[in-house]
């Protein structure tokens, strides 16, 4: 087992002091079948006044915290330390016909865990240009995970990893037509395209370590959120895969937690009330291996 | 007796199904009991009772209603231009109720609350075990991927999901009757449906007794029990707010007419604020602990901290934590509104049949469905009646009282080519249920409501400051107006009395009443200037008239019924200000109004802090105003040929010269001009008495800052006025103005500062 420590530092500037800060934060890890996690704290800054942790319906862990005294500026520093078996792909191959047949006919648990990955949302909408990805990716008898690999791949090659294109609101269609996009955006279009083929899919929020390039020293803090997504393979289970970096199974990915889009998993969501003001954000994220 | 049907004309379709006239052409008996209660059916008759609706709509909701006027709150008011529009929204009701008999009633009142059972064990389950789900009833991927469903409040376990549903209903063509729609997110309907009842009943109230027409009243009763029981067990003696995103909201006229029903404040988002779990009103004097809302918002509106938000910066943050924590009760809970969504009713039966073991007794209306007609008078055709389709909605509360209906309600008639779930048309028919044989509802006290006398939320305070300040700007406007066209109309020769001193000093003394300075424009001729300013004047009436609206109907639920009425005739003097040339009339009768204004501010407001407000507001701008003309008009040194129209001018200007007249019986003395405006403390149009009631108001509220203010600008109003002359200026009233308007200004922002600056709307701060 490899051991990984992340640090992720959320700052907001106002100008001018705030009342009241409304934050939730979905910025502490879950335990999957491959990652234990070892040690899991968020230190606020100012002290907020209110503080709840709580998990979603998704089994996120989610933590709501409010101040109610005059700030001018929010900091959010999560220190996490997670274990991580290396992952492999499962042996033998199911029909993806079958896996999608699985999912539309589930009863039972099977129905409240995989249903609600098979739907569209708005950020991952039913949009015809999907069909240009799957159409002869998920074909005949094929196996799940040979399609999916296929889709990953077709996704890592044929679109351009740009920041400057998108943001958290650029929509999918405009992904697709421009070809382009970061982290979420394929995550995105891998969960939308696997939904409209019958393969409950999740879209997954976290962290990746960056290497440095050969002869040149690892940056602190350049490392960021990243995201990318899980299919259900029937009685295989849940495999994760990263459209972004050509990976199924991922390796040194640190899960914080799923849902079926950004929204659901968004890292920081915050509100302030005070005067108008203008606001800076700062992030960064430092990702390391612990030897 | 009634004329057999056929003897008005009325062109009954001869297919389908009438709610006048049966397949063989006969009167069936619920139209029999419409016609004889609205009398005569002759045309004329007809249009005299619309008519007379029109009027009785417009007394009963104006001031709720809000008109269509440039909303301008001037530069002053928090230091910004805002220059909104408000459409308004008009809907008209036919004088021609929709009468139904009570056992078909009942039938439909059982179907309603069957679906109203139905659609809260939908979102039990759905928020909880999904067992419908699991069981293949409901498909995971449909109801997941339903913007409305808020998947990440599952689990959310509310005490009750729906205080208050809607449903509507329509006849199809074969007699029997269908759903149209739900409405469980936050049902419009009801505030209409008391308002349209209280017109028929005065425009028909001998037909509706005879009718035997079922009363409705009761039911804003029950929803008020229903709310004040669904707050978190511990709260003695809960309160509730009534939640609104303002008088922009299509419904706003509803919402301030529900406030005032149930007895509510009526809030907006930046009123309230969570903090420790609980929510708080922001009132004057501090946070005021809230229980239950009654939100008029959409969910999607409600909390900027939530996923699928779509209100930017409205609504509460952390509100609906607080609810899910069971802090605070949300009537109707946070995420009923799925239970209106269009892609679920394919499922409802089988949903009904999982749930309630039962099949729902009414179905969905099918779009090739041909809904049945009733006589709506459209003024067209022989009889004025034409065949329109009527969609009913049905309005229902579930509180300690069990399930209950409203007996009756609001149709809406659709236009030619509407869709049923979105008339275009904004008519309304009054639901008559006749013959019912259950008692009478026995009243039962709800528990007592915390005094909310003395609670204020601090956005109503602003407005009613700014009502109190814009209705006597709008005074001060108009006076001045009509005041100098008066006088130059009974002497145009005056502008060429004092080489124009007069002219210039009127001119001086309209654009004092506007609050602008003197323009310059000497190569006009100074009776023409004249006219121009005259007119300019009038148009800033006009726009304070519309702020005044404004403001009030955002503070409706504060002021009486009456003042209502009075409201709703300013509305129209503002358009007819703008509109007429010579509008002397207009402006007799706009001050009349305004007088009535004053006086029911005076003599029908609780003398609460709401009240001190109003009149706080009232009182700086009188202030403000007769310094002003004073300053304008008496300031340059005249000769006394035109000191004495000057003089007379301001007087009445300032409703002071019949005073005068009476007490001084002498030509026009300046000293005693200054005296009787200045420091006559019982004159109640002079300096003194708004000082004096502006020292009440400050102490009564104790603030010191306040009396402290007060206190500055009574000293320097008590300074004697010399008449010493430079530069062609009685320099002694300048400087009389300038010391006493200093304070008076510092106060006007003060007032801004300390009493009003804290709500502001929330701000999400920026994404990742």
């Amino acid at each position: 087992m490899r051991t990984f420590r992340v640090v992720h530092r959320t700052e907001y500037t106002y100008g001018t002091a705030m009342a009241d800060g409304f934050t939730v934060a979905r910025l502490l890890p879950r335990d999957t079948p491959l990652q234990t996690v070892r040690h899991a704290t968020i230190d606020v800054s100012p002290i907020p006044d209110e503080w709840e942790e709580s998990l979603d319906p998704f089994g996120n862990r989610v933590v709501h915290f409010a101040v109610h005294h005059p700030h001018f500026s929010l900091a959010v520093v999560s220190n996490l330390e997670v274990g991580l078996e290396t992952g492999e792909l499962p042996i033998g191959e199911v029909p993806w016909r079958t896996v999608a047949a699985d999912a539309a006919g589930a009863r039972g648990d099977t129905a409240a865990e995989v249903g609600p990955f098979l739907a569209y949302t708005e950020q991952t909408p039913a949009l015809a240009a999907l069909g240009e990805l799957t159409d002869d990716v998920f074909t005949g008898d094929r196996g799940v995970i040979g399609s999916v690999q296929h889709l990953c791949h077709r996704i890592f090659n044929g679109f351009q990893f740009d920041a400057s294109f998108s943001d958290v609101s650029t929509p999918l269609r405009s992904v697709l037509a421009e070809r382009r996009g970061v982290c979420q955006d394929f995550a995105h279009v891998s969960c939308a395209a696997l939904r409209s083929v019958g393969l409950p899919a999740r879209y997954v929020s976290g962290y990746i370590e960056t290497i440095p390039l050969p002869g040149e020293p690892k940056l602190v803090g350049v490392d960021a959120s990243h995201a990318w997504c899980s299919v259900w393979a029937g009685e295989l289970g849940w495999i994760d895969f990263d459209p972004t970096n050509n990976q199924m199974p991922p390796l040194r990915h640190v899960t914080l937690g799923w849902g079926r889009d950004y929204d659901d998993v968004a890292p920081v969501r915050g509100v302030v009330i005070g005067p108008p003001s203008g606001q800076s954000l700062h992030v960064s994220v430092d990702v390391a291996e612990i030897f | 007796m009634t004329a057999p049907t056929e003897s008005y004309q009325y062109p009954s379709p001869r297919t389908g199904y009438d709610e006048a006239l049966d397949a063989a052409g006969a009167v069936r008996p619920t139209w029999s009991i419409a016609t004889h209660a609205v009398g005569s059916m002759e045309p004329a008759a007809l249009h005299d009772r619309q008519r007379d609706a029109d009027r009785l709509l417009d007394a009963e909701g104006a001031g709720h209603l809000v008109h269509e006027l440039a909303l301008e709150r001037g530069t002053d008011r928090h230091g910004v231009s805002a220059s909104a529009r408000v459409e308004s929204r008009p809907w008209r009701l036919d004088p021609l109720p929709f009468v139904i008999d009570a056992a078909e009633f009942a039938v439909l009142s059982n179907a309603a609350i069957q679906r109203m059972r139905l659609l809260e064990a939908l979102l039990v389950d759905c928020a909880g075990e999904r067992q419908l789900v699991r069981d293949g009833v409901l498909p995971a991927a449909l109801l997941y991927s339903l913007p409305s469903f808020r998947a990440h409040t599952a689990g959310f376990a509310p005490p009750r999901w729906l205080v208050h549903y809607a449903v509507d209903v329509a006849r199809v063509a074969d007699g029997s009757w269908r759903v149209v729609h739900d409405l469980t997110d936050a049902p419009s309907g009801l505030g209409y449906s008391l308002l349209n009842r209280a017109v028929l009943a005065r425009l028909l109230p001998d037909g509706l007794r005879a009718a035997g027409a079922a009363p409705i009243n009761a039911h804003a009763d029950r929803l008020r029990r229903a709310l004040t029981a669904s707050a978190p067990a511990d709260r003695p003696s809960p309160r509730a707010v009534v939640l609104s995103s303002g008088p922009a909201h299509p419904t706003y006229v509803e919402h301030s007419y529900l406030a005032t029903r149930l007895g509510f404040h009526l809030v907006e988002g930046a009123d309230l604020v969570m903090r420790e779990g609980r929510l708080w009103l922001r009132a004057l004097d501090g946070l005021e602990p809230i229980d239950v809302v009654y939100r008029r918002l959409e969910d999607a509106m409600l909390d900027p901290l939530e996923h699928g938000h779509q209100g930017g910066g409205t609504g509460v943050p952390g509100l609906v934590w607080g609810a899910r924590s069971g802090h605070v009760a949300l009537a109707n809970a946070y995420g009923s509104g799925l239970a209106e969504a269009a892609e679920l009713r394919p499922y409802l039966g089988a949903v009904a049949e999982r749930l309630l073991g039962d099949r729902l007794q009414l179905e969905q209306l099918a779009p090739q469905e041909v809904l049945a007609t009733a006589p709506v008078f459209t003024g067209h055709g022989a009889s004025a009646l034409e065949p329109r389709a009527v969609v009913l909605r049905l309005q229902v509360v579930n509180g300690p009282d069990g399930h209950s209906v409203m007996l009756g309600g609001a149709g809406r008639v659709l236009a030619p080519g509407d869709a049923p779930e979105w008339p275009t048309a904004h008519l309304a028919k009054d639901v008559w249920v006749v013959g019912t044989t259950a008692p009478r509802p026995v009243a039962v006290m709800a528990p007592p409501q915390v005094d909310f006398g003395p609670s204020v939320p601090k956005r109503a305070a602003d407005a009613l400051y700014w009502l109190g300040r814009a209705a006597e700007r709008a005074e001060v406007a108009v006076r001045a107006a009509r005041v100098v066209g008066v006088q130059f109309d009974q002497d145009p020769m005056l502008t060429s009395v004092g080489d124009g001193a007069w002219a210039l000093g009127v001119g001086a003394l309209l654009a004092a009443a506007r609050n602008e300075p003197v323009q310059a424009a000497p190569e006009l001729p100074l009776n023409v200037r004249l006219a121009g300013s005259l007119q300019a004047t009038i148009s800033v009436a006009a726009q304070q008239l519309a702020s005044l609206v404004q403001e009030a109907s955002s503070v409706r639920e504060y002021l009486s019924t009456t003042t209502g009425r009075v409201l709703g005739r300013l509305a129209r003097a503002h358009g007819l200000l703008l509109d007429d040339d010579s509008p002397t009339d207009e402006l007799d009768s706009v001050l009349v109004d305004l007088a009535a204004l004053a006086g029911l501010a005076m003599e029908s407001t609780v003398r609460g802090p709401a009240w001190r407000f109003l009149d706080l507001g009232r009182r700086i701008e009188r202030s403000l105003a007769v310094l002003g003309s004073v300053e304008s008009a008496l300031g340059a040194d005249v000769s006394s040929m035109a000191l004495q129209p000057l003089a007379e001018a301001v007087l009445a200007a300032n409703e002071s010269l019949v005073a005068y007249r009476r007490r001084y019986r002498s030509d026009v003395d300046l000293d005693a001009v200054l005296d009787l405006l200045l420091r006559d403390d019982s004159n109640p149009r002079g300096l003194a008495f708004q000082l004096d009631r502006l020292r009440e108001h400050v102490s009564a509220l104790a603030w010191s800052q306040g009396v402290q203010l007060v206190h500055h600008a009574s000293s320097a109003a008590i300074a004697e006025i010399d008449d010493t002359v430079v530069s062609g200026r009685r320099i002694a009233i300048d400087g009389y103005v300038l010391s006493v308007r200093g304070p008076l200004l510092e106060l006007a922002q003060a007032i801004g500062q300390h009493w009003f600056a804290d709500p502001v709307n929330p701000t999400m701060m920026g994404g990742h």
